[in-house]
């Protein structure tokens, strides 16, 4: 009778991690997002689709407070992560970030050695007591960004040296380390090629073990192919939200229909 | 004919050159300029420098080639033993060349017919100078009648020479422009063929740069070389004392020098990394643009002052502000003179120099390296720590290169701050001076550099090169061993 994927009933399960309510954003006078409600689940993939330009980006930078970092940019309504505001003055942004964890578009280790990019956040956030412990979770993180073999003979080189794909992975890896509670990708796969997207994509499934991931991505495919939830997004509002299966096989709005099918784009 | 008329005529068959060569290109094609292999312009810029560029170059040779010619059948007119000792024939070739040019002079003043320049040689010598006095060329010595003779010799080889070389000049310019027109055609790769001159002209003058330098150690190396002659080198290397003394017996020890020179750049490069490294981290990384549009303007005024002016503020402001409320009050020393004042005045002075070219270094640290450190919930210092600084070292290494150089070689800021006075001492607050200052004095007033009291000044200098190559060498180490390089 009901014949879903094991994933799909545990997503019904899972509790909210993320919150948003009434979201705009603006960069000087212009108005970047409109009204935007979402709820990321704990433990679920979350893909973010729509044409370039149409905010989804934007929201992702709202989640951890990276449109900090731009001077225009203004945000108001709320996003709640565990039920607290983000956005809220008390707020560090500095320890926001270390809990929600960010992957961009183009790779971009530091240029310093492969070790180094990854214990960079335990470093910075005192993850550590030794440096036996600090190696264990180098190790770790490297294994879960499905890296660990290809750099376990030369940890001490530089991680610029690595190609795309282990680059993106290695920036995945020192997302991991940080050990966020949600992990914010931006087109993580925009750079690389056929193989290591695969490689990528199979390992955002197996991180929806430890957190909650949310997936900015150009293509249909790859949102299909990863996320439980799909949002998407069409001139600054989130147009339809739901489970992935209904908004890729059962769209409620027109217009995502459109995106889809390929007539707006 | 003139050299600068020779140049205008070439100017006008360059600007020929052009203007025939775009006409020639678009008439072979019948306008039609897509069928020409470069644009309309090559074959123009072809047709210039081919016009130009041979024709200037038998003119250099020429201009390089003609004196030394001159002087040599001139020998006939000097006994060999005068001719062969180097110094006595400059001078003589000096003598030669000024009569020669006086009795032009007088000719073209209209004092002398050409022809009474010619027959002057039946005058008394007493006249000659009287007459070239009239127009204007004072003659030092009497006019000895070998020396009227040869410049007698020198005028009609230069005038001879001279209508030569224009004759050859013209012809190479028209004989290239022809060439130049013969050869183009639409197929003709003008292009190329310009492409190949701008090739030249950037390596002439990467080269220059180069061969300036080879120019100026080999000058200071033979100096030093002679210097070492006349004083025991390692006296020089490793002599504690300095006290020249030009009635001879000096005492010429490099080291006083070379301690105030290393004490006075270290106290002005302790004032000016930090604080020229913290105001860059300031402005590229916390300053809002607008702060940043006043600030750095600001800072780089000071760049811009005479480093004259800021011996004058050591000299009235800092040097006094010392010795009154640190110095004396301490008991350190009773100088207005001193190390610390200099030190602090050269800092200021490198202030900018470090801030501006370390803030454009860090500007120039890609944001995703900035955004992926922030995604990781770095604070900004952290990251400005961690990641920022490591991949801007070598460029920041280069900016405090360029200030300790400064620092090395400030002079006027020495003199007015830190004296004259050379000294061993490890107190800052006891006026030293540096080598650049001794440069000066030994120099400075009327000598002749053929004693080791003025010759050290190019020892002196020639240890000035050997400290800022290794400067440069260690900096280029450092960078090496801690660089991060980034894409």
């Amino acid at each position: 009778m009901y014949d879903a994927p094991i994933s799909e009933t545990r997503v019904t399960q899972n509790e909210m991690k993320i919150t948003a309510r009434g979201v705009q954003v603006f960069y000087g006078e212009k108005q970047a997002l409109i009204n935007v409600d979402v709820d990321i689940l704990d433990h679920t993939v979350t893909a973010f689709i729509g044409p370039s330009g149409c905010g989804k980006s934007t929201f992702l930078r709202c989640l951890n407070r990276m449109n900090d970092t731009v001077a225009s940019a203004r945000v108001e309504g709320e996003i709640l992560l565990d039920g607290e505001n983000i956005y809220d003055k008390r707020v560090d942004p500095v320890q926001l970030r270390a809990k929600v964890g960010m992957v961009f578009q183009k790779p971009n280790p530091f240029p310093k050695s492969i070790y180094d990019n990854v214990a960079y956040g335990p470093k910075i956030h005192g993850l550590t007591r030794n440096k036996a412990e600090l190696d264990q979770i180098v190790e770790e993180s490297l294994r879960k960004a499905a890296l660990w073999n290809e750099v376990k003979d030369r940890l001490h080189e530089a991680g610029t040296g690595l190609s795309g794909g282990q680059q993106q992975r290695l920036c995945i890896a020192r997302a991991v380390a940080t050990a966020p509670e949600v992990l914010l990708m931006d087109e993580p796969c925009s750079a690389l090629d056929p193989i290591a997207t695969a490689q990528v994509e199979e390992l955002i499934d197996e991180l929806r073990a430890s957190f909650s991931v949310v997936i900015v991505t150009h293509s249909m495919q790859q949102a299909a192919r990863v996320s439980q939830k799909t949002a998407f997004f069409h001139l600054g509002s989130l147009v339809e939200y739901g489970d992935t299966n209904h908004i890729f096989t059962n769209p409620t709005d027109p217009r995502t229909e459109s995106y889809i099918t390929g007539r707006i784009g | 004919m003139s050299l600068l008329l020779l140049l205008v005529a070439i100017g006008v068959f360059a600007i020929a050159g052009f203007v025939l060569g775009r006409r020639r290109a678009l008439a072979s094609v019948q306008g039609n300029t897509r069928a020409l292999h470069s644009l309309p312009n090559y074959y123009a810029w072809h047709g210039a420098i081919m016009a130009a560029l041979p024709a200037l170059t038998v003119l250099v040779i020429w201009l390089i080639a003609q004196p030394l010619v001159i002087e040599r059948q001139l020998a006939g007119f000097f006994p060999a033993a005068e001719f062969e000792n180097d110094s006595q024939r400059i001078l003589l070739m000096a003598d030669v060349r000024r009569v020669a040019e006086g009795l032009d002079t007088a000719v073209a003043a209209g004092t002398l017919s050409s022809d009474e320049a010619i027959d002057i040689r039946t005058g008394g010598d007493a006249s000659i100078r009287e007459i070239l006095g009239s127009v204007g060329v004072a003659l030092g010595a009497g006019v000895t009648p070998q020396v009227l003779e040869a410049a007698q010799a020198y005028r009609a080889f230069a005038s001879k020479g001279g209508a030569l070389r224009n004759v050859l000049i013209l012809l190479v310019s028209v004989a290239g422009l022809a060439y130049a027109l013969r050869i183009t055609t639409g197929d003709f790769r003008a292009r190329n063929r310009v492409e190949v001159v701008m090739l030249g002209v950037l390596m002439l003058a990467s080269t220059i740069a180069i061969l300036t330098t080879i120019g100026i150690v080999l000058s200071m190396l033979s100096e030093t070389i002679r210097f070492s002659s006349m004083y025991p080198f390692w006296d020089f290397v490793f002599g504690l004392t300095w006290q020249p003394n030009f009635q001879g017996n000096s005492q010429l020890g490099l080291l006083p020098l070379l301690w105030g020179t290393i004490y006075i750049s270290f106290v002005a490069m302790i004032v000016a990394v930090p604080t020229g490294l913290f105001t860059a981290i300031y402005l590229a990384e916390y300053a809002s643009p607008r702060v940043r549009s006043v600030v750095k303007p600001l800072i780089e005024i000071i760049a811009g002052i005479p480093t004259v002016v800021f011996g004058l503020f050591a000299l009235v402001t800092v040097g006094p502000f010392i010795r009154d409320w640190i110095a004396q009050p301490t008991g350190l020393g009773t100088s207005g003179s001193s190390v610390m004042t200099a030190g602090l005045v050269i800092g200021v002075l490198n202030i900018p120099f470090i801030s501006s070219l370390a803030d454009d270094i860090i500007n120039a640290v890609p944001q995703s390296l900035r955004d992926g450190s922030y995604g990781l919930g770095a604070t900004k210092s952290e990251t400005v720590r961690q990641v920022i600084l490591p991949a801007a070292l070598p460029g920041v290494v280069g900016a405090i290169l360029l200030a300790a150089s400064r620092a090395i070689g400030e002079t006027m800021i020495v003199v007015m701050g830190a004296g004259a006075a050379a000294r061993l001492d490890l107190n800052p607050f006891q006026a030293m001076t540096t080598i650049t200052v001794k440069i000066v004095s030994q120099l400075t007033g009327d000598t002749e550099f053929n004693s080791p009291e003025t010759l050290v000044a190019f020892a002196l200098g020639m240890s000035l090169f050997v400290i800022t190559l290794c400067l440069n060498i260690f900096a280029l180490w450092i960078v090496r061993k801690y660089r991060e390089q980034y894409e």
